[in-house]
């Protein structure tokens, strides 16, 4: 399987980022065709229309249209859209795809009275500027151990690509996935979608992204990602019957959009302006399920305004705020019944992270069941447990806090509770055991990254020669059917 | 950490042990960024449910591959658990939320500051290189009585012996008192192919310390035996924390002949110039006889329910205390005690502030300043 490589630019970051980040001018694509031919006929049909608008825009078309360019306040707006004249738009790199986009519909005409946001519903967007390979970053296999890679080879390729992602062979999923977008693959097993199948190409988009971040990529999907553009853009937005406007971008997208937007530009506070934008959206759909009765979309965007609270959080932890995400916290109820639970397991922990072990410990306790001192009744939960065991530890009590995890473990499986006994061991210089206790995880079908690194940790300190246990770690991680690791997760 | 080697004078034969280093700070927190699973892969329309994130984008995921793989196909565990998803197990993680409570032990040296307690941990392994390719085996030997001792030599010159825990202890107790035998490495025997110890040094100097790790032990062969012995230094640089800067300005009235005590208030600096975030826990004086702290201004230290001040990076904390002499029963001789305390230059000193704080994972930091004192006024 190998990727399209980015078309004749290799090298220079700059050079690229003119190609690759040029915002998608789709969002003002559709009033600046009107605008330039105001008086189109809708008889007129393709071949008379499309070729003047493929003509790169004249500039002074933009200036009307700019109330539909987003907002100006992305910093980004500024260092790119001076190339606004020079890249009108994906239309004149793939003339050919763009064709059935023309004729217009009629309904478009009025547009210029109408802008962005009610757009007419039956004219089909055109996102063939998702499908041009120059996005998309060829993914090596070197960093791979060569017990997985050898695994990857035997993947037929006709596989489908949720079968990919279901076996954790994310970066074939990737890979596959930018087949698919980019019409490079085997037509007949990955179809390139039509530029207007905008389910299928966000589909494969959101699984191409979530992919490249599974296997330590992020910073490549935050580049992939630009070429979305500003997902408040009017262009995204389509008219629903009721005469409301509908994102047509799915949830998932939009919420790993953000992430990986801010990571791309540095800028998280942008995330957390982002979050609460579709926060604001959220809410109102919540509202209007409520209005309607309907209870399943209300749990829906419950759920989804609770996440995005708790991912609000999660930026300001980036952001090194951990005080202001404890305060945000205290604020948002989680979801469903585990919500309370969740979210005193996790101020407990931004607190611990903050080195403020009284209050982690003031989470769980007052925060549980009966009120009071809850260990003295032994009725904390699991969680609570956990978050005192922790605690125990922040205080570099790893005596007690060892006993406390070896209670766990006899109340639970958890992954968590082995690998945290296995640490709190070495702290206490039995390093063996806790050695012994991790490649038994990995021997029950255990292997996250924590695990992994924990344990590879340990093997360079029992010995000079720590390569061939990594190596045979990697093996057996492999024979397990996990999903794919990188060199990294072995220290190799 | 550089570390330098220096091979014994005598032998040039590889040593049949390694010594293996890692520093202990605080094991921290894993941070997750938990994804839906595309959508291509759930049968289920996008807008009915909020899905269980990807197992893969969790920090560590709630199921075993072994335990699920056995009825249910992997496909259905990896793209979105819908069926086996057992609460009980999948609640210790909090996510959507970024940090996990899975801990990750230190992936670096980081930096060492003053006020912090330096830790880590040596490895002693009965590590035996392999025979050079087609070579004879090597005969086999054996590793017995290893012992570790480490010192830490600090800017100043000093040369502190450390202390090293777990103490040796052996099944059989009648090979000696601990600290007097080492202990034999054996890797056929589970468990002891690593004599493991942690040592700890409070940092209380800027500059450059030096960790010097002595390894002894007997090598036996089948013929014969000799011990041998190595010596690896690890230097590391312990950087300030905390610069705290000190005013005291007389309270008491003025004048002479004003009867009473003598007042000032003592305000101070305290700037977080590491990089990272502190929590102050504790700013108190520590102060001589005869002086008594009337007041701290400082509504944080020892209130429960307030919330001490996160210094990060670069930032100040300003505190405040006010300082009495104290008085006698009989109410005189203040004075005497002053101007006992006193050196020729009218300054007395009443006493030291004392800082504590926690870093990341609760890492404790104290510091004391210098005496503090005061000018007399005439």
């Amino acid at each position: 399987m190998s990727e399209p490589e980015p078309s004749g630019q290799k090298g220079h970051a700059r050079t690229k980022s003119a190609v690759k980040a040029t915002r998608p001018r789709s969002s003002t694509k559709g009033p600046l065709d009107v605008d330039d031919v105001p008086l189109i006929s809708p008889s007129i049909t393709s071949p008379a229309v499309s070729a003047p608008l493929n003509v790169p825009l004249a500039p002074p078309a933009a200036r009307p249209l700019s109330p539909n360019l987003p907002p100006p306040r992305q910093p980004r707006m500024a260092p790119l859209s001076h190339h606004g004249p020079r890249s009108p738009g994906p239309h004149p790199r793939t003339p050919g795809t763009t064709s059935p986009n023309f004729p217009r519909s009629p309904a478009l005409s009025p547009a210029p009275a109408t802008p962005g946001m009610r757009r007419g519903p039956s004219r089909p967007k055109d996102f063939a500027y998702l499908l041009r390979p120059e996005i998309y970053h060829p993914l090596t296999p070197l960093n791979v151990p060569p017990a997985f890679r050898n695994q990857s080879g035997k993947i037929s390729p006709d596989t489908p690509i949720p079968d990919l992602v279901a076996r954790g062979l994310f970066r074939a999923a990737a890979i596959a996935a930018t087949q698919a977008l980019t019409g490079t693959g085997d037509p007949a097993v990955l179809p390139q979608p039509e530029p207007t199948d905008h389910a299928r190409i966000f589909d494969l988009l959101y699984t191409r992204l979530a992919c490249l971040t599974l296997i330590d990529c992020a910073s490549l999907a935050a580049q992939e990602v630009k070429a979305l553009g500003d997902l408040n853009s009017p262009f995204y937005f389509e008219e629903t019957p009721s005469g409301g406007a509908v994102h047509i971008v799915p949830w998932e997208l939009r919420v790993l959009n953000i992430r990986l937007t801010a990571m791309g530009f540095g800028d998280l506070r942008r995330a957390i302006m982002s979050f609460y934008e579709l926060a604001r959206e959220a809410r109102a759909n919540l509202g209007d399920a409520v209005a309607q009765h309907d209870n399943s979309a209300k749990e829906l965007w419950k759920d989804r305004l609770a996440d995005l609270g708790v991912r609000v959080a999660g930026a300001l932890v980036e952001m090194d705020d951990l005080r202001g995400a404890a305060e945000h916290l205290s604020g948002v109820k989680g979801a469903n019944g585990d919500g309370e639970g969740k979210m005193a397991m996790s101020r407990a922990l931004l607190f611990l992270r903050l080195g403020d072990v009284e209050s982690a410990r003031g989470c769980v306790v007052v925060g549980g069941g009966g009120g009071g001192d809850n260990r003295a009744k032994g009725d904390c939960t699991v969680a609570e447990k956990v978050v005192l065991a922790l605690c125990d530890m922040a205080d570099g009590e790893y005596g007690v806090a060892l006993r406390r995890w070896e209670e766990l473990r006899e109340e639970t499986d958890d992954e968590m509770v082995g690998v945290n006994t296995a640490v709190c061991l070495l702290y206490l210089g039995r390093m063996q055991e806790g050695r012994a206790l991790l490649e038994g995880l990995v021997g029950e079908g255990r292997a996250s990254h924590t695990l992994l690194f924990n344990l590879t940790t340990m093997y360079e300190l029992c010995t000079e020669r720590s390569k061939g246990l990594k190596v045979k770690l990697s093996e057996k991680v492999a024979a397990i059917g996990e999903h794919e690791k990188t060199n990294a997760d072995f220290k190799l | 950490m550089s570390h330098q080697r220096y091979p014994s004078h005598e032998v040039k034969e590889p040593h049949s042990v390694s010594l293996k280093v890692l520093r202990l700070s605080r094991p921290s927190l894993v941070a997750q960024f938990p994804l839906q699973p595309p959508f291509s892969s759930s049968s289920t329309e996008t807008t009915h449910h909020h899905r269980p994130p990807i197992p893969a984008s969790l920090a560590y995921s709630p199921i075993s591959k072994n335990k699920s793989a056995d009825d249910a196909n992997d496909a259905d565990t990896l793209a979105g658990p819908s069926d086996a998803k057992p609460l009980s197990s999948t609640f210790t993680n909090p996510d959507p939320f970024i940090l996990s409570p899975i801990l990750n032990l230190p992936p670096s040296f980081g930096s060492a500051y003053v006020g912090e307690t330096f830790s880590c941990t040596l490895c002693a392994n009965h590590d035996i290189p392999p025979p050079i390719d087609g070579g004879p085996p090597l005969s086999r030997k054996t590793i017995r009585d290893v012992r570790i001792e480490a010192e830490m030599k600090t800017p100043a010159g000093a040369l502190t012996k450390l202390d090293l825990l777990p103490p040796d202890h052996h099944d059989d107790d009648d090979k000696g008192k601990q600290g007097k035998t080492g202990v034999d490495l054996d890797p056929s025997v589970y468990d002891s192919s690593t004599l493991q110890k942690v040592l700890s040094f409070d940092l209380r100097e800027e500059g450059n310390h030096v960790l010097a790790v002595t390894v002894s032990y007997y090598e036996a062969t089948e013929m014969s035996g000799r011990t041998r012995t190595f010596r690896k230094l690890y230097q590391f640089i312990c950087k300030g924390s905390l610069v705290v800067r000190t005013k005291t300005q007389s309270l008491s009235k003025r004048g002479p002949g004003v009867k009473g005590k003598r007042r000032w208030v003592l305000e101070a600096q305290l700037e977080n110039c590491s990089e990272e975030a502190m929590q102050l826990e504790r700013v108190g004086l520590g102060l001589e006889r005869g002086w008594i702290c009337r007041e701290d201004l400082n509504g944080w230290v020892d209130q429960e329910g307030k919330d001490k001040p996160v210094v990060k990076p670069g930032e100040i904390e300003q505190v405040c205390f006010v300082i009495d002499e104290e008085q006698d029963g009989d109410g005189d001789g203040d004075g005497d005690k002053v101007a006992r305390e006193e050196g020729g230059d009218g300054r007395v000193g009443f006493g030291v502030l004392q800082i504590g704080w926690r870093g990341e994972m609760g890492n404790r930091g104290f510091l004391s300043t210098g005496r503090l004192g005061v000018r007399v006024a005439a």
